[in-house]
């Protein structure tokens, strides 16, 4: 095939407390009109996190699961233009205690993917990104809660290199991620160890970084990769309190990813495990997607 | 080339976008009091009815230097070179105090509650460690200022400020030491001043009777309050307000006034509020008037209840037997058609609550790491007083009559939940979608808290009585929406808290205000 359908590898439900929508991270295009949709579901859980930096289990709370389904279309502007979006439902429900579990339509992205430079196996690619809320969910009933009810504008240079014979290829990418303050519903919070009277909350800026190892061919995709996302800035888990939209919140995860698409219908799936963290949940996660590929040229 | 001018196209397109999604400015905007000349200088204040004191000689303020004396002059002096210009930090602390002493002081205390009022976090053993005033930093941290303590906190703060206030006016006007600028119109002011006479410093008495009676509350934050309290004082001569012994027989009348309110603090039952011993004879009583499943705490591991005996707490305006009058009767049986219909309300909002449902329980949650619900009446009637440009006194009678009631409130309400013993919706498979408080479900300590507060913030702003009144109601809703009281508790909270709130109201008409 010539247009091998690329992936849509995902890095959704990676923030351990609130699933996130998923998003683009590797050096694959959909060729010039091709569609791709990919519907997912996503089940994360933990039943330990780190409030600041203690790991600790919360017996009111036993174990917390995020589970969303997800539909992802890619298309091919070009071959070295392609836009995606995704839109997820997302619900979360506890083992023990009496919280509330929350659900809801989250927050719609949308992505476009350039491919700047060209060199033999090698790419060189600037993605940029951006979300806003679609569901009216409360965003600071954490760790129920769905989202977070920001708008979200990300940038991210993605450099590639794919050795032509073997399909080897070794990816990393850096991220830097605007978000928007949000609108409680309570008109004081505390935060940054004072009291803000408004109900105005700042919610901090995001960074990441990834490098993935794998092996790309006709028809199938596996590949291992390591993610480093984190708050630029924010406050921490007070002891024994809940979380809170303004936290820190960082995470380490590692994780598979594979797909399989002979023709055009395939499935993937991604597998995660937060392997160091604060403020966030120590999370595995697992999707599985179906995906189907339209081509426009016929 | 074709594709250049494509990509070029859809960037553009894409950096449009984004502006139109980003303000990059994160700063964020909160709501600003500034300082205002009092609409009236209530001069006849120094009589007005105290809480602790008998009368205001109960303290002594020394008389103060004539204005013409050399040791007056050198005050002047000293003043006019404090205050002749000042850096940006000691502006923003002269206009941050400008706002007033009452007003920030009461802001400061709703702080501290919120930072301190996170429950114990259970130990391995699965115990829940008690918080230690001898050692209020360390883990747990003391106190637990949670709703029944914070009502205290902020009552006694709001006490020890009025009575020091009522105190100072009757010596400001005994020796009617005009304002510096009045004296001497050189002195450069940056605040509204007004014809109140500046000795004692109200602006001193407030700070240094809050200083102490937020130390006793908070002993974890004497370096928070020590930085605090310099600052007041110091912004005072930063804004030419008052000279050095102005804020000197101020400190002294504040220091008087909060130790002698403070010496009914120590003998008022707080320190056996948390007498868990006596539970077990509570949930006797609840048993022998029928209750066939008491409340019992739903936290694991399991936490014994707060403040179990909080209601044995002297209250403030009115007497234990008093208390007991108010206290309403019993709630539903739980095999009663009253108690399901209840039930039944909850477990429907339990599977379909409305966003706008959601919105009402999270405005008025207060629960864990904020102010409480003492908190947030307090800062509205802070905000009520403060857009009356009430005087100080003015304001602090406002806040004492409503700070008192809310402790009031909290007594009854705990005596009532603690004689009733009467288990909270999840005992019967309810969800919440605010946190669940450790302690006996009717009445609601919302509904309590907030018809008092409402009540007596109608009367003392009667052209706000029904918006005041509406909040309250409101606020006895968000416990059902937030699915952990049922209608009753509310319904019967709101009532007992109207009738609390009723004992202030008279106390006000009565405290020769005339207000």
């Amino acid at each position: 095939m010539k247009t091998i359908l690329k992936s849509l590898a995902v890095a959704g439900l990676m923030a351990p407390f609130v699933a996130k929508a998923q998003m683009p991270n590797d050096a694959i295009y959909m060729g010039k009109k091709q569609l791709c949709v990919a519907g997912m579901y996503g089940y994360s859980s933990w039943s330990q996190y780190w409030e600041n930096t203690l790991k600790r289990e919360n017996f009111n709370i036993g174990t917390h699961t995020t589970q969303s389904v997800m539909v992802m279309p890619a298309y091919g502007i070009s071959n070295r233009v392609n836009v995606i979006l995704s839109l997820p439902y997302v619900w979360t429900s506890t083992s023990a205690g009496n919280l509330m579990g929350q659900h809801g339509i989250q927050d719609l992205a949308a992505w476009l993917k350039f491919k700047v430079v060209k060199a033999g196996g090698f790419s060189l690619n600037a993605i940029v990104g951006g979300s806003v809320p679609i569901g009216n969910y409360v965003p600071s009933f954490l760790p129920m809660s769905i989202g977070l009810q920001c708008r979200t504008f990300t940038g991210r240079l993605l450099a590639s290199y794919r050795e032509p014979k073997t399909g080897v290829y070794l990816t990393a990418h850096g991220s830097y991620g605007w978000r928007s303050n949000i609108t409680i519903d309570q008109n004081s919070y505390q935060a940054d160890d004072r009291v803000y009277n408004t109900d105005q909350v700042r919610v901090p800026n995001t960074y990441d970084a990834a490098v993935r190892l794998g092996v790309q061919r006709k028809g199938w995709q596996t590949e291992v990769w390591a993610e480093r996302s984190s708050c630029l800035s924010g406050d921490n888990i007070r002891r024994n309190d809940m979380p809170f939209p303004t936290n820190n919140m960082q995470a380490t995860t590692v994780g598979w990813y594979g797909k399989v698409q002979p023709r055009n219908i395939g499935v993937n799936a991604r597998v995660g495990y937060v392997l160091d963290g604060m403020n966030v949940g120590q999370s595995t996660s697992y999707m599985v997607g179906l995906l189907y590929q339209i081509n426009f040229n016929k | 080339m074709k594709n250049a001018y494509k990509i070029l196209a859809i960037g553009s397109l894409v950096a449009g976008l984004s502006v139109s999604i980003i303000s990059c400015d994160k700063s964020i905007s909160e709501p600003q009091r500034v300082g205002y000349t009092p609409a009236n200088v209530d001069e006849k204040a120094g009589s007005w009815k105290t809480y602790v004191l008998t009368s205001p000689t109960d303290v002594t303020v020394a008389a103060p230097k004539a204005t013409s004396s050399a040791e007056y002059q050198a005050e002047l002096t000293d003043l006019k070179s404090k205050s002749a210009s000042l850096t940006q930090e000691q502006q923003e602390a002269v206009v941050y105090w400008g706002a007033g002493a009452v007003y920030r002081w009461n802001e400061i205390a709703r702080e501290l509650a919120a930072r301190y009022n996170i429950p114990p976090a259970s130990t391995a053993d699965g115990k829940y460690p008690v918080p230690d005033a001898a050692n209020p930093l360390a883990d747990p941290k003391f106190p637990f200022a949670n709703p029944p303590y914070a009502a205290r906190a902020l009552a006694y703060l709001s006490v020890a400020q009025y009575d020091a206030l009522v105190a100072a006016w009757n010596y400001k006007y005994q020796f009617k030491r005009s304002a510096p600028s009045k004296v001497d119109a050189t002195v450069r002011v940056a605040l509204p001043t007004s014809t109140i006479p500046t000795y004692p410093s109200e602006d001193a008495v407030v700070a240094a009777a809050s200083y102490v009676v937020l130390k006793a509350m908070f002993p974890g934050e004497v370096p928070f309050l020590d930085a605090k309290l310099a600052e007041h004082q110091n912004s005072r001569l930063w804004a030419g307000m008052n000279v050095q012994s102005d804020l000197t027989a101020g400190a002294d009348l504040g220091n008087q006034v909060a130790a002698k309110v403070m010496a009914r603090a120590k003998t008022d039952g707080m320190s056996a509020a948390n007498n868990q011993a006596l539970t077990a004879g509570m949930i006797e009583v609840a048993k022998a008037q029928g209750l066939t499943e008491v409340w019992v705490s739903q936290e694991s591991p399991l936490r014994p209840p707060m403040l179990p005996n909080y209601g044995a707490v002297t209250p403030w305006n009115f007497d234990a037997a008093t208390k007991v009058k108010l206290r309403p009767g019993p709630p539903p049986a739980l095999n009663s058609a009253e108690f399901t219909k209840a039930l039944d309300e909850l477990k429907a909002i339990n599977k379909s609550q409305t966003r706008e449902q959601a919105r009402i329980a999270n405005y008025w949650a207060d629960g864990a790491g904020t102010y409480t619900p003492p908190g947030h009446w307090l800062r509205t009637a802070a905000n009520a007083a403060s857009e009356a440009k009430y005087s100080e006194v003015r304001m602090a009678r406002t806040l004492a009559l409503v700070g008192t009631s809310l402790m009031d409130a909290g007594i009854c309400c705990w005596d009532t939940k603690y004689y009733y013993y009467y288990p909270r919706p999840q005992q019967f498979g309810v969800k919440t979608s605010v946190g669940l408080p450790n302690f006996p479900s009717y009445t609601s300590g919302h509904s309590t808290f907030s018809a008092a507060a409402a009540t007596v913030l109608g009367s003392i702003f009667p052209d706000q009585a029904n918006e005041f009144w509406a909040q309250a109601q409101e606020a006895s809703n968000s416990r059902i929406y937030g699915l952990i009281h049922y209608r009753f508790d509310c319904t019967v909270g709101l009532e007992c808290g109207k009738n609390i709130g009723t004992y202030a109201v008279n106390r006000g008409k009565a405290d020769g205000s005339g207000l």
